[in-house]
C-alpha cells in the first residue's frame, strides 16, 4: 500500500478562529412599516449564520466542506475569501485565493467572452500585459474558440458559461482554490478535465476547498473534509468519515 | 494605482454595458441635454430677455444638472445591479458607485469640450477662467458622490428609495433655478430655493462659462465645504452599510 509521507511542518494558510458572520434578515414590505409603527418591530432582523466556526487548513491541504442546503457553506467560503467580514472571531488567510463560488463567478451576461475575460482579471489586479498572455490559456483551457468567446455570455449554456467563469478563474496564479459547488453544469469531458486540472493543483502542493453534495466526488478530490450544521462545524478529519456522517444526514 | 486599475476597468464596463445593442449609443448622452435645451428655447427665450444670453445660460444649467442626475441616477442602482460580482469576487464595494461617477465624469468632459465649440455662437468668451472648470467639477463630484452613497447604501435595504428617487427628481428639477433665474421665484420663496446645494454648483458653473465675472471666493467656499461634507457623511454611511449589503442583494 502506498503510504503518504506526511508534511512534517505544517504551514497554516487559513486559520479561523470563533468566527461568527451576521446577516440582517430583511423582510421589509407594507406589513412590517405598519410592525414597525404600531408595535415597534424592527423590519431587520440580524441572524447569525456562521457560529463560531474555528479551524485550520495548512498548505498543500484538501478539504471538503459538505452540509445541507442553506447550512452556511457558501458563506464559509465566501468569508475565507474576503467578500464578507466577520462579526467577530479572528481570520487570517496567508495566500491568493482562485475562488469560485458561483456559476457564472461574476461574469457579465451582456458582455462577450473576451469582454468578460478582460474585466474579471483586470479585477483581479492584473496588468493588460498579464491579461493578454493569460487569455491564450484560457482559451485553451475553457476549449471555447474566438468565434464564441466573440459573442455575449447570455448566449451560452450553462455548461458553457461555467467552461469560461472555471478557465479564468484559474489562469492567474494563487495559492487556495475555492470551488463551490460548479463542476456540475460541465459536461462529462470538462468534469474530468476540471478533476484531471485539479489534481495537478494538488501535485503543485496548493491548497483546495470544495463544496460538494456528491460524497463520491468530494472523497476523490478531498483528503479531508468538514460538515456544517446550522453554521456550526459538526464533523471533521478524514473526508471517508465526514462523507458517512454526512450521508446518515439524510438516512432518518 | 492596482485598484484605480479595477475601478478603470468597472468603468469601462459601465459604458459598455449601458450602450450595449444601440446603433448611435454614447451620442445619446448628448441628445438628452440638447432635447431639454430646445425645448427650453422654444418655450423661454424669449421671456428672459434680462438674461441676456438665454441659450449659454440654459445650456450650463443643463450639463451641471444632468451631470448631476445621471450620477445620482446611476450610483443609487449600482449595488444592486452589480450583485452577482459583489457575490463572487472581493472587491470593495464602493468601487462600484466611484466607477459609476468616473464613467460619468468622462461623458461630461467630453461634453465640456463639445459645449465649448458649439457655444462659439452663442457668445462664450475663451479666456483661462474656463479652466477652472476642472476643479469646480472636483468638488461637485465629491458632493454628488458623497449624497448619492447614502442614498446607495440605503437602496439596498430599502428599494424605495430608488424609486423615490426617480419620482421627485423631475420635481426636483424645477424647482432648481436651471432654465430660468431665480429672479422668477417669488422672494418668500426664495430663500427655500437657496437652501438646495445643487443651486450653488450651477452658479458656480455659470460663473465660470457665462457671467463676465468669476466666481466669488464664498461659492468656492461653499462648493469646497459641502463637497468635502458630503463626501464624509456619505462615504461614513455607505461603509458603515456594506458590511450588510451581501444579505441583501
Amino acid at each position: 500500500m502506498h503510504i503518504k509521507k506526511h508534511i512534517t511542518n505544517k504551514v497554516p494558510l487559513i486559520v479561523l478562529e470563533n468566527v461568527s458572520v451576521d446577516f440582517l434578515e430583511n423582510n421589509v414590505g407594507i406589513h412590517s412599516v405598519k410592525d414597525f409603527f404600531t408595535i415597534g418591530k424592527r423590519p431587520f432582523k440580524r441572524k447569525t449564520i456562521l457560529k463560531g466556526i474555528s479551524f485550520i487548513i495548512n498548505k498543500g491541504e484538501s478539504w471538503a466542506i459538505m452540509g445541507r442546503n442553506g447550512s452556511g457553506k457558501s458563506t464559509l467560503l465566501r468569508t475565507i475569501s474576503g467578500i464578507i467580514k466577520p462579526s467577530s472571531g479572528k481570520l487570517t488567510v496567508n495566500g491568493t485565493i482562485a475562488p469560485i463560488l458561483a456559476l457564472g463567478a461574476g461574469v457579465e451576461l451582456e458582455l462577450t467572452g473576451f469582454e468578460n475575460i478582460n474585466l474579471l482579471l483586470s479585477l483581479s489586479g492584473l496588468k493588460q500585459k498579464e491579461i493578454v498572455r493569460l487569455t491564450d490559456e484560457i482559451i485553451d483551457f475553457s476549449e471555447l474558440d474566438s468565434n464564441t468567446l466573440q459573442m455575449p455570455v447570455k448566449r451560452y449554456s450553462s455548461g458553457m458559461i461555467a467552461r469560461l467563469a472555471f478557465s479564468i478563474a484559474l489562469a492567474k496564479n494563487f495559492d487556495i482554490l475555492m470551488i463551490d459547488e460548479v463542476l456540475a453544469v460541465g459536461d462529462q469531458g470538462f468534469q474530468g478535465k476540471c478533476i484531471q486540472k485539479i489534481n495537478l493543483i494538488k501535485e503543485q502542493g496548493k491548497t483546495i476547498i470544495f463544496v460538494s453534495h456528491a460524497p463520491a466526488e468530494a472523497m476523490k478530490i478531498c483528503d479531508k473534509a468538514i460538515l456544517i450544521e446550522n453554521g456550526n462545524i459538526t464533523q471533521s478529519g478524514n473526508s471517508k468519515n465526514v462523507c458517512k456522517h454526512y450521508e446518515a444526514l439524510f438516512q432518518s | 494605482m492596482k485598484e484605480l486599475l479595477k475601478i478603470y476597468a468597472l468603468a469601462k464596463r459601465n459604458i459598455k454595458l449601458r450602450y450595449k445593442n444601440s446603433v448611435i449609443g454614447f451620442f445619446w448622452g448628448f441628445l438628452k441635454p440638447f432635447l431639454y435645451l430646445l425645448v427650453f428655447i422654444l418655450i423661454f427665450s424669449t421671456q428672459f430677455s434680462s438674461l441676456g444670453n438665454y441659450v449659454l445660460y440654459v445650456t450650463s444649467g443643463l450639463i451641471i444638472w444632468f451631470y448631476f442626475s445621471n450620477v445620482a441616477g446611476q450610483i443609487i442602482q449600482s449595488i444592486i445591479s452589480s450583485a452577482d460580482l459583489i457575490k463572487s469576487i472581493k472587491i470593495p464595494p464602493i468601487y462600484f458607485p466611484i466607477a459609476e461617477l468616473a464613467s460619468e465624469l468622462f461623458n461630461l468632459c467630453l461634453m465640456f469640450i463639445v459645449f465649448l465649440f458649439v457655444m462659439y455662437p452663442f457668445g462664450i468668451t475663451y479666456s483661462f477662467k474656463l479652466f477652472l472648470f476642472f476643479p469646480a467639477v472636483i468638488l461637485f463630484s465629491l458632493f454628488t458622490l458623497g449624497f448619492s452613497l447614502i442614498l446607495s447604501g440605503i437602496n439596498v435595504f430599502l428599494r424605495d428609495v430608488g424609486i423615490l428617487w426617480n419620482t421627485i427628481l423631475p420635481a426636483f428639477f424645477y424647482v432648481t433655478p436651471v432654465a430660468y433665474p431665480i429672479s422668477l421665484i417669488p422672494l418668500k420663496y426664495q430663500s427655500i430655493v437657496k437652501m438646495n446645494p445643487v443651486y450653488y454648483f450651477i452658479e458656480l458653473f455659470r460663473h465660470i462659462v457665462y457671467y463676465p465675472d468669476g466666481p466669488s471666493y464664498k461659492l468656492w467656499t461653499g462648493a469646497l465645504i459641502s463637497g468635502i461634507v458630503s463626501f464624509m457623511i456619505g462615504y461614513f454611511i455607505f461603509q458603515k452599510l456594506s458590511r450588510y449589503f451581501i444579505s441583501c442583494i
